[in-house]
């Protein structure tokens, strides 16, 4: 344990795990964005499509989070599922410059919203819209639009514009699951 | 009492100390949902994942679904990074990968693991991974299987070697890719890593034989460090001596023998049992081994003398002269405290030794044969049937050795190999015979094995009514029908009917027991005694003949499928049974061995069967109205090894029509042809039509065929074909396989010619009695000739000769020639296309050249005249 754990253990603040599931198309910097969280030792250089999953973990504030970045293209989407069982929150990643696919998107997000161990959970859905950078990358207020956000009413969700190569956007996204993870902490205490 | 204790026992093998001894399927998969567990549940993950691995390595088998959930749900657990916990994980995708379904999800964590820093995940993980990884996803791995040949690591090279040869199976040309890495690790200063590359290269080489050739020249004058890779290269260069016809390399045999002073044993060992094996060694190369294996015999380690008495003994079962400088050391090691190397000095010495010494090295089996496993036994075994073979004056003495053995314990494959060389003592020694059935007939009295009771009983149906008496033999066969299980009961009703059917006064006796067995419980042997009474009660010779003696040897499937085409169709007329094929009988296999492996492998490519050819052939609606397939041909290949395009024909024979069935393969990598077709030409027959295979890409075979009408005059009917091999080429692209968009060019190309032959028209046949069926076809169609067989040398040449030339099956053993005869009769039995009963008895005699007279019977003239002038 580091000092700073040690010092909220005794406080009381005892660590939370949390397992969240990041999915999107293909090539929309899941992994990349993964890798930006990752300690500077561990860090890959070469990110290469993945295949089937990999497992990252990460941290922030008093969380621990262990992803599941899936992979995202098409002949593997049908497998995710497997894991939404037991994830506490989801991150939903798309290239923002690829305005062709966002009805691909789309589709995906709604098998997502209906399927049945997601439909009646109150679990937190992060939107990245990456590829910020990208010269013809549209504003993340079109990319809600485009998936049709503001249909989502059951479940808290966020939207926030992100570039995974410099890391801009994603601690402020990350930061909202956070709390959104610790409410639910909170709420299944108090149950 | 005794079944308490029974319990006890068994609660003693499988309980006692094994805490997963009560481990069940279905609750073992309700525990695994313990690996969904966030955190993960190390402790407790960890003994669940070990229950399911014991209960797969037991042999319990799960379902699609079933493994798929345990497949998934075990995935989950990759967010552990404990050391075991993951190390099962590998374990558990391996077991599963078979079974469960989209197994490829784990690949990215599976090469995060071989790629990453942790060495306990990176050797373990490839190994999984080529395992989950098929042709079509090769080559998203295919980078880091190359990083991981070269590796550092020496247990990481070596995994990745090794899945080299587990990839090569299905993706053998992504491997070849990757030679210059395994090329590199040969070089490796592992002992370990230089024998898997050494292994890999060979494999990767190994249908070509100048690249082995080269190799191993290579290798040999520079040589691996690694003893083990020396091993191996010494068992590749005896394949290389004993594959090359033109006499051996000397070089290459100079290599072995200097291997026999290498510093380390298992290269002697190996060095010395390679010169041994091969078939062209003489005296004279045999010599310097031979003295390497006798010093080892001396040895103080028990593995040294237990491999070099072993090699000895399979030396002396061909060159015992070779082996007799060892008596002495192998006379020392009877009293040997190991009792396998005990064993195999005796058996060897009883191989190598004369006459005289027979009884006293009995003696001494005698006083151990309670001490030694079964497998050992059955060496003693085959020694003794070897030496009742050489010494036939000694037969009395191992007849009674062989009985007292047949009566101690031993398991099924012991009694198994006893039985077997008593029969081979009966079959070669007439005078031997009666003592021999005694023996068995009280073998079986107390016998717990069916499948052996009923193959004696199958012999004393054949033997015992040939004998003096064999009304002695009854009670035995009757004793079964009271006394044993219903498999037994039955074959003993079938025996107890071939005694009614050939001797005349046993006849109404056995009507009687046939009639008692006619009350019996099981279906099968009521069955059997009510059919066979009611065929021997007629008293009709010709009935009982056919219908008991040797009785139709029906195809089975062929049968079934025949009946219900027959129902399909008009039923007015009586069922066709000749338009049934018969069913040949079985041959003996060869074994093919691998350098790799220590147990005879099965040759690779296993020619279909009649039913499977059957079956492909009715699935062509241009062939689904042929009538039943009546034989196949062996493939005959119509193009040299090695060359562009290769070839290889199969002959089809059904009643009327021959269907020639071309298999083609195309080895260039930058040709795509279409439209194949095998154009074929010959005198009187016409083709009614082709099949051309629409598109054969680079190695993948495609079969293409032509339907050729019999000519009506059956004299007409071998023949001499040329073949042609037509085609359109494209050229397209070697490494995606992708053709020009350009249209190609005709081409052709010149094939070997068919020929169709008059065993073709013929299908082997088995005749239990070859007399009694010779006598019943009578001599109405009967023709004779004498033929000078001038180019055969040998008796046993002509008969294979003759045999293979008919493609008939030879009865009553006489295929086998005793030794130091000069004349011989043949006795072949078939049946010729369109249902014919055909028999021929060849009487041979030596005589500068083998001169042969051969009789041929059938029930239609024209069937005798082809084959009569068959041989001319
Ligand atoms: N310009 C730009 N490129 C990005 C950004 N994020 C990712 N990329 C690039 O996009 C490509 C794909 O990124 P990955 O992280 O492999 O995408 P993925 O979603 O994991 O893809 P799959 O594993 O196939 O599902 C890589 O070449 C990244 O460098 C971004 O914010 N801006
Ligand atoms: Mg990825």
């Amino acid at each position: 344990m580091g000092m700073f754990d040690r010092l909220a253990f005794f406080l009381g603040l005892k660590k939370r795990e949390a397992s969240v599931l990041v999915i999107g198309l293909d090539n929309s910097g899941k992994s990349t964005m993964l890798n930006h969280f990752k300690t500077e030792d561990q860090k890959t250089t070469d990110i290469v499509p993945t295949v089937g999953f990999n497992v990252e973990k990460f941290k922030t504030k008093n969380v621990g989070f262990t992803a599941f970045d899936m992979s995202g293209q098409g002949r593997y989407r049908s497998l995710w599922e497997h894991y939404y069982h037991d994830c506490q929150g989801v991150i939903f990643v798309v290239d923002s410059s690829d305005k062709l696919r966002l009805v691909v998107a789309k589709d995906e997000l709604d098998m997502l919203l209906q399927h049945a161990e997601i439909r009646h959970r109150r679990i937190p859905i992060l939107f990245f819209a990456n590829k910020m950078d990208m010269r013809d990358a549209v504003s993340s207020v079109k990319v809600s639009a485009a998936l049709g956000l503001e249909r989502i009413s059951d479940k808290p969700w966020h939207i926030t514009a992100s570039n995974a190569i410099t890391g801009e956007g994603l601690h402020e996204g990350v930061e909202w699951l956070t709390n959104q993870i610790k409410e639910n902490f909170g709420n299944n205490m108090n149950r | 009492m005794i079944g308490s204790f029974k319990q006890a026992k068994k609660d003693e093998e499988d309980g006692c100390g094994n805490p997963y001894h009560s481990v069940d399927k279905t609750s073992v998969l309700q525990e695994a949902r313990v690996f969904n567990e966030t955190p993960v549940n190390v402790k407790r993950s960890t003994h669940v994942l070990t229950k399911i691995l014991y209960l797969l390595n037991q042999g319990e088998t799960l379902a699609t679904k079933e493994a798929t959930d345990a497949f998934f749900a075990m995935t989950k657990l990759f967010q552990s990074n404990d050391l075991v916990l993951r190390r099962l994980v590998y374990l558990g995708i391996k077991e599963l990968c078979n079974v469960a379904e989209d197994t490829i999800i784990v690949t990215s964590s599976l090469t995060k693991d071989m790629t990453g820093r942790e060495d306990q995940y990176r050797a373990p993980a490839i190994r999984a991974l080529c395992r989950i990884t098929d042709a079509t996803m090769m080559q998203a791995i295919e980078r880091y299987m190359k990083q991981a040949i070269v590796d550092r690591a020496p247990g990481v090279s070596s995994a990745a070697l090794v899945s080299c040869r587990h990839i090569m199976k299905d993706s053998p040309d992504v491997v070849k890719r990757w030679v210059s890495e395994v090329q590199e690790a040969l070089s490796s200063d592992c002992v370990m890593v230089q024998f898997h590359a050494l292994g890999v290269l060979h494999q990767i080489r190994k249908s070509d034989k100048l690249a082995v050739t080269k190799m191993v020249s290579k290798l040999t004058s520079s040589g691996p460090r690694s003893p083990y890779a020396i091993c191996l290269l010494i068992r590749i260069v005896a394949r290389l001596i004993e594959e090359d016809e033109a006499g051996a390399d000397c070089r290459l045999f100079d290599f072995l023998e200097s291997m026999l002073r290498h510093k380390a044993e298992m290269v002697i060992y190996e060095a010395a049992n390679a010169i041994v094996t091969l078939r062209k060694s003489s005296a004279r190369d045999l010599a310097p081994a031979i003295s390497v294996l006798q010093l080892f015999l001396s040895s103080p380690k028990p593995t040294l003398r237990f491999a070099a008495v072993r090699t000895l003994s399979k030396v002396a079962m061909t060159q015992p002269n070779a082996v007799t400088a060892c008596n002495l050391d192998l006379e020392n090691l009877i009293q040997d405290v190991n009792r396998s190397i005990a064993t195999l000095a005796i058996t060897t010495l009883l191989k190598t030794g004369s006459e005289g010494s027979v009884d006293r090295l009995m003696k001494s089996i005698s006083s151990f044969l309670n001490d030694i496993s079964d497998e050992f036994k059955i060496v003693v075994v085959e020694a003794l049937r070897a030496l009742a073979l050489k010494y036939p004056r000694k037969q009395a003495v191992l007849m009674g050795q062989l009985a007292d053995m047949l009566r101690s314990e031993g398991g099924l494959p012991y009694k198994e190999a006893i039985a077997s060389t008593i029969i081979t003592i009966i079959e070669d020694n007439p005078e031997a015979k009666e003592k021999g059935l005694d023996h068995l007939c009280e073998f079986i009295e107390d016998c717990e094995h069916t499948t052996l009771a009923v193959r004696i009983l199958h012999l004393l149906g054949r033997e015992g009514p040939r004998t003096r008496q064999p009304a002695r033999y009854i009670r035995f066969v009757y004793n079964r029908v009271i006394l044993e299980n219903a498999a037994v009961r039955a074959a003993a009703v079938s025996v107890l009917a071939k005694f009614g059917a050939q001797c005349e006064t046993l006849l109404s006796n056995v009507l009687v027991l046939l009639q008692r067995c006619m009350m019996d419980t099981e279906d099968e042997v009521r069955d059997r005694a009510t059919y066979y009474h009611a065929v021997l009660a007629t008293r009709d010779s010709a009935l009982i003949h056919r219908y008991i003696l040797n009785p139709p040897q029906f195809a089975l499937p062929s049968l079934e499928r025949a009946l219900v085409q027959y129902l399909r169709a008009d039923t007015s007329a009586p069922f066709e049974t000749r338009a049934v094929p018969t069913a040949p009988p079985p041959q003996e296999e060869k074994k093919a061995q691998n350098i790799m492996e220590v147990a005879p492998r099965q040759e690779e490519r296993v020619v279909p069967t009649h039913e499977k050819y059957a079956e492909q052939l009715s699935a062509i609606p241009q062939f689904a109205n042929l009538g039943p397939l009546f034989k196949s041909s062996a493939p005959v290949e119509l193009t040299e090894s090695e060359t562009e395009y290769m070839v290889r024909c199969i002959k089809h024979t059904f009643r009327d029509y021959i269907v020639l069935q071309f298999d083609c393969t195309n080895t260039l990598n930058d040709q795509l042809l279409e439209a194949v077709n095998v154009v074929v030409e010959g005198e009187d027959w016409d083709v009614l039509l082709y099949i051309p295979c629409p598109s054969l890409p680079y190695s993948q075979p495609g079969s293409c065929y032509a339907l050729l009408r019999i000519p009506e005059d059956i004299m007409a009917t071998t023949g001499t074909f040329s073949a042609t091999l037509k085609f359109k080429v494209r050229d397209c692209d070697p490494a995606t396989g992708e053709p020009d968009t350009e249209d190609g060019y005709e081409d052709d190309y010149t094939l070997e010619d068919i020929e169709i032959s008059v065993a073709d028209h013929v299908q082997r046949a088995a005749r239990n009695n070859f007399a009694a069926g010779w006598d019943e076809l009578g001599a109405t169609n009967e023709l004779e000739d004498t033929f000078a067989l001038s180019a055969m040398s040998s008796l046993e040449e002509a008969v294979t000769q003759v045999t293979q030339f008919l493609g008939m099956h030879p009865c009553d053993r006489s295929d086998r020639i005793p030794e130091g005869k000069s004349a011989h009769t043949l006795y072949l039995a078939g049946t010729y296309r369109g249902g014919h009963e055909v028999l021929v008895r060849a009487k041979l005699a030596l005589s500068d050249g083998v001169t042969m007279q051969l009789t041929v019977r059938s029930d239609d003239p024209g069937v005798s005249e082809v084959i009569a002038s068959a041989v001319g």
